[in-house]
């Protein structure tokens, strides 16, 4: 299986042993050993995956590597985190997404599955559309952020409220809401700024970074 | 955590931080423009084609089109660099060569000839010294052979100068044939630089965010050896590009 080892806060490598990694277009900086690279479609999933994600907009353009040796990857000085998923799902938004291998099942999926009218406020109020793209089973994805991605753990009993702009991703058995502070200052321009928040509550890890879209 | 610093306890030739580097200047060294972040002592900075400096610069300064990009230091005193948040990294030369990106270049003691490199936009420093250059990221060493993105080349030392790769092994079948033509299967890795022999190159996460006048002074330079035609095909390809960047 591919290894991924973080170089340093900004570069990430991943080891091949005659196997397949995707990858955000543009982002291989550099390689050693015998590596082709192509431009990938299907990111080792399925055609309804693929029809899926150029339909809802999260069709992420995708190179593959194959081969033996090491590829680095690194993206726009944007800092790498490794985010390991343990038979479990993970949410991140496709212009987050570094690198990934084939041991995980890409998808994508409708916020509103997720958090019914909610989910979709949601997707509305962050910029980042009515669709975010899912991976699940056992593996590791990059991801890319402005400035360190901080994973909050969420608990039943703590739950966690985030700003929307600054929410990358989530792993975990969680439902999100959006929580509102709409009051009449909103309304006369004296609002805080603050006035939508994405609730985290169940368990799980929520990725945020420190920079709002 | 937030240590005030004088001269006493400032760090002699080394790092202040990731971002930030202090030299002790002793007689002359070159500098590039706007770097200077503060300075102790009494150092003056001298632009190069004035005379002053001008036997310092035939020996060392081997680049006219980075000419105005550098500053000769002079006097004794100690010196801050810092590069808009980038990482800096001081490299020892011992009767060694080195190349590195030309925006990057931020400092290097006189000793040390520095000229252009034949990769456009990059600069090879030759002989013993110091030599001061930023980067995104903190920088990664590499062993040859290996292929690197352009963007990402920081500089490479002790191994022959490098050549383009291109990969267009996948575009063999029709439907990527055809695809290749109009852009939509090209992966946007089809070309790298390509180190081999034995050396080590340094890699970058991103040249972004760097500004400089080498690659335009480079462009200009060369384009009184252009016919009209291919000027006009030039303004075309400009005005694409144009088009492109705006979207």
């Amino acid at each position: 299986m591919p290894a991924y080892q973080q170089i340093n806060e900004k570069m990430v490598e991943v080891t091949l042993n005659n196997e397949e990694i995707f990858a955000k277009k543009g982002a291989m900086i550099s390689y050693q050993g015998d590596v082709a690279f192509s431009r990938s479609f299907l990111a080792g999933q399925g055609i309804q995956s693929m029809a899926m994600r150029a339909v809802t907009n999260e069709g992420y353009a995708l190179m593959a590597a194959r081969g033996t040796g090491k590829v680095f990857y690194a993206y726009d000085g944007l800092f790498v985190t490794i985010i390991p998923v343990r038979n479990e799902t993970l949410y991140v938004e496709s212009d987050v997404l570094l690198a990934f291998d084939a041991r995980l099942t890409a998808g994508t999926m409708f916020l509103g599955n997720q958090g019914g009218v909610q989910g979709i406020v949601r997707g509305a109020v962050s910029g980042q559309g009515l669709f975010t793209t899912t991976f699940q089973g056992n593996g590791e994805v990059a991801i890319l952020s402005d400035g360190n991605a901080i994973g909050l753990p969420v608990t039943p009993e703590v739950p966690v409220c985030v700003d929307p702009q600054a929410y990358i991703g989530h792993t975990g058995n969680i439902s999100s809401s959006i929580v509102t502070d709409l009051n009449w200052k909103t309304f006369v321009g004296q609002a805080s700024g603050e006035s939508y928040q994405m609730k985290f509550s169940g368990s799980g890890t929520v990725y945020i970074q420190a920079s709002e879209r | 955590m937030s240590t005030v610093y004088n001269p006493g306890n400032l760090p002699s030739n080394d790092n202040l931080n990731r971002f930030s580097f202090v030299i002790d200047v002793k007689d002359q060294m070159f500098i590039r423009k706007g770097k200077m972040i503060a300075f102790y002592g009494g150092l003056s900075f001298e632009a190069m084609g004035t005379s002053i400096v001008d036997m310092l610069v035939r020996h060392a300064f081997n680049a006219p089109k980075y000419i105005h990009d550098f500053v000769v230091v002079q006097g004794g005193g100690q010196l801050i660099l810092g590069d808009n948040g980038n990482d800096l990294a001081c490299y020892d030369l011992d009767a060694a060569n080195m190349t590195v990106r030309a925006k990057n270049l931020l400092a290097f003691t006189k000793d040390v000839i520095c000229q252009e490199s034949t990769l456009p936009g990059f600069l090879t420093m030759i002989g013993t010294g110091k030599v001061i250059a930023s980067s995104n990221g903190p920088v990664h060493f590499l062993e040859l052979p290996c292929r690197v993105d352009e963007q990402a080349v920081l500089g490479w030392a002790d191994c022959p100068s490098p050549s383009y790769r291109y990969d267009y092994e996948h575009v063999k079948g029709f439907v990527s044939a055809v695809g290749a033509v109009t852009g939509f299967t090209l992966s946007g890795e089809e070309k790298q630089v390509d180190f081999t022999g034995s050396g080590t190159v340094l890699v970058q996460s991103s040249e972004l965010g760097l500004a400089g006048s080498g690659v335009l002074a480079n462009i200009i330079s060369q384009l009184s050896s252009l016919a009209p035609t291919e000027l006009s095909m030039l303004g075309t390809s400009v005005q694409e590009v144009m088009k492109q960047q705006r979207r």
